[in-house]
């Protein structure tokens, strides 16, 4: 990739496919997975209270199916989820994280397995303290599972939807402008939208030379520099 | 190129990626995913990739760079993902994996046998000496229910109180015992020092009451009642505690690889060791549930097959696949 983004303040972690090309992934901090270590707590607690009432029909055998039970929900419940749910407990899934393998594949059964047995180290010295030291200190906000299970938990991909751009004629800058730049005005065009009026003629005011209006500022410039943006895109 | 002449000439192989992959992830069953056309799907990968390549280094605007970006990542996870789960590999990992992962550490498991055994011998001729040290591992009451639980007059042996069925002492021990086994294993990532700690605890401990008990005239009594799932159990935390050190070992000593680089390794390793470990303690815990309580079976009976699991855990370990290539 010839534009360096390794500048930017970014938590990205890259992997490289066999393909040549980067997967970029946002490895999830410390807020996100305690919500869905929450959730997740809240359905396991669910689970356990649904069961107790309907472990009622076990009779005798009860105490033994709720210990089997409490055993499962202890150490497989996030095995079950992440091999059979593609990489999510209901938890994660709600906040939209999933764990993959630092290379982006989909997580192996081993690496689900390690992760999460390790817990018992990441519980030490007391509510997830060494989890919490790892992911606070830590780049890709790993804890000890995850180090070990070469593992990664990160924010799923949110569906970016296309920009609608309003319809102007394109204009043709006045200047030849740099690929880099050239996105810069058509992803500003996109935005348009969501900014205010003034905030929007404040950020085109910055891209003015394009349309040769350097140092004037306005909704006209506005106009012309989003123009300029559709020229960029491609319409003639 | 401008990026939009870039989109419409992409465009049907983008849509017909993104098809196939839906129907991927919605076939439930593994003909239905057969169904798909495979080749078409790496064909259609590679496409995608090579105009991700020249969307990024042509700064097409990011809507699409997101939008392949996604795409390929999908795609990426539905071609490179390995089916590791079902029956055939079930078999292959009991028949072969697990023995010969416990044979490639078996440095690690006679250090940590040796960890388990010799505090317990320690402690357990030190208790018999003096049975009041018992106190300094257990309280009183403890030491009491132990001594009550494996009394001559109990009904079922080994089980506090004797209210509870055998499917409930069942669960009990899974759980109690895996619980201990995961920590031995989970304590290596401390430089090993957890899996030591925990080891050497629970050997003093298992000592202490053994010498304790034996003091007491109830030798019969426990050493029946353990001698069978010990086997599986004893071996079980000792191979969790051998994975442990692995991890330690490597964390310490990770030789020409960074310390990140070493664990990761040796966790892949070890973490079937620790399969081993579970499956162990799954049997051990049934045993200890519905047979070695049993008070009524004779005791030649119960020597003999304890004997028979000894010999059959340790040529498992031992023996078993060291032909499979």
């Amino acid at each position: 990739m010839p534009q360096a983004t390794s500048d930017v303040l970014d938590t990205i972690v890259r992997a490289e496919t066999p393909e040549g090309i980067l997967l970029e992934l946002r490895p999830a901090g410390l807020t996100a997975r305690a919500y869905a270590f929450g959730i997740d707590a809240l359905a396991r607690l669910g689970i356990v209270y649904a069961a107790s009432t309907v472990g009622v029909i076990f009779g005798g055998l009860r105490p033994a199916f709720l210990l089997i039970l409490l055993f499962g929900l202890e150490w497989l419940y996030p095995v079950v989820f992440e091999l059979a749910l593609r990489g999510a407990t209901p938890g994660k899934r709600a906040l939209g994280l999933k764990v993959v393998m630092d290379n982006g594949l989909p997580i192996t059964p081993a690496a689900s397995f390690t992760r999460n047995l390790l817990r018992a180290a990441d519980f030490l010295p007391l509510l997830y303290g060494f989890a919490i030291l790892g992911m606070l200190t830590r780049r890709d906000f790993k804890r000890l599972g995850d180090i070990a299970a070469a593992t990664l938990v990160v924010h799923q991909p949110r569906t970016a939807p296309k920009p609608v751009l309003e319809q102007l004629p394109p204009l043709a800058p006045a200047i030849t402008v740099a690929p880099r730049d050239q996105a810069a005005v058509i992803a500003l065009a996109a935005r348009a939208p969501r900014l205010t009026a003034a905030r929007l003629d404040e950020l085109a005011a910055l891209a003015a030379a394009v349309t040769g209006d350097a140092g004037r500022t306005g909704p006209e410039v506005t106009r012309r520099i989003l123009a300029a943006g559709q020229w960029f895109l491609g319409r003639r | 190129m401008t990026p939009l002449q870039f989109e419409r000439e992409n465009q049907d192989g983008w849509e017909e990626l993104q098809r196939l992959l839906r129907d991927v992830h919605s076939s439930r069953t593994a003909s239905a995913v057969a169904a798909v056309d495979g080749a078409r799907v790496a064909a259609l990968y590679r496409r995608a990739c090579g105009n991700l390549a020249l969307a990024r280094s042509r700064s097409y605007p990011a809507y699409l760079v997101d939008r392949l970006e996604q795409m390929t990542a999908d795609a990426h996870q539905v071609i490179y993902r390995r089916r590791e789960l079902g029956l055939t590999r079930l078999r292959h990992l009991l028949a072969i994996d697990i023995p010969t992962a416990v044979r490639a550490h078996a440095v690690y498991v006679w250090v940590a046998a040796a960890v388990l055994t010799v505090p317990a011998a320690i402690l357990g001729l030190l208790v018999y000496a003096r049975p009041e040290l018992i106190l300094s591992l257990v309280d009183a009451p403890t030491a009491a229910s132990y001594h009550e639980m494996y009394s001559s007059t109990a009904q079922s042996i080994g089980r506090p109180g004797g209210a509870q069925g055998d499917w409930a002492m069942f669960a009990f021990y899974i759980r109690n015992n895996v619980g201990i086994a995961f920590q031995c294993f989970a304590g290596g990532l401390f430089a090993g020092v957890g899996s030591l700690f925990y080891l050497a605890y629970n050997g003093a401990l298992i000592g202490g009451i053994a010498g304790y008990l034996t003091q007491r005239g109830l030798g019969p009594t426990f050493y029946s009642f353990v001698v069978t799932h010990s086997a599986f159990e004893l071996t079980a935390i000792v191979l969790a505690g051998a994975a442990g050190l692995r991890l330690g070992h490597a964390l310490l000593a990770p030789g020409r690889q960074r310390r990140g680089a070493a664990l990761v390794d040796a966790a892949r390793g070890s973490v079937v060791v620790v399969y081993g470990a579970a499956t162990l303690l799954v049997i051990a815990a049934a045993i200890e549930a519905f047979w070695s309580s049993a008070a009524w079976l004779p005791l030649p009976l119960k020597y003999s097959v304890a004997a028979l699991c000894w010999v059959v855990v340790v040529c498992y370990l031992t023996l078993q696949g060291r032909h499979a290539g």
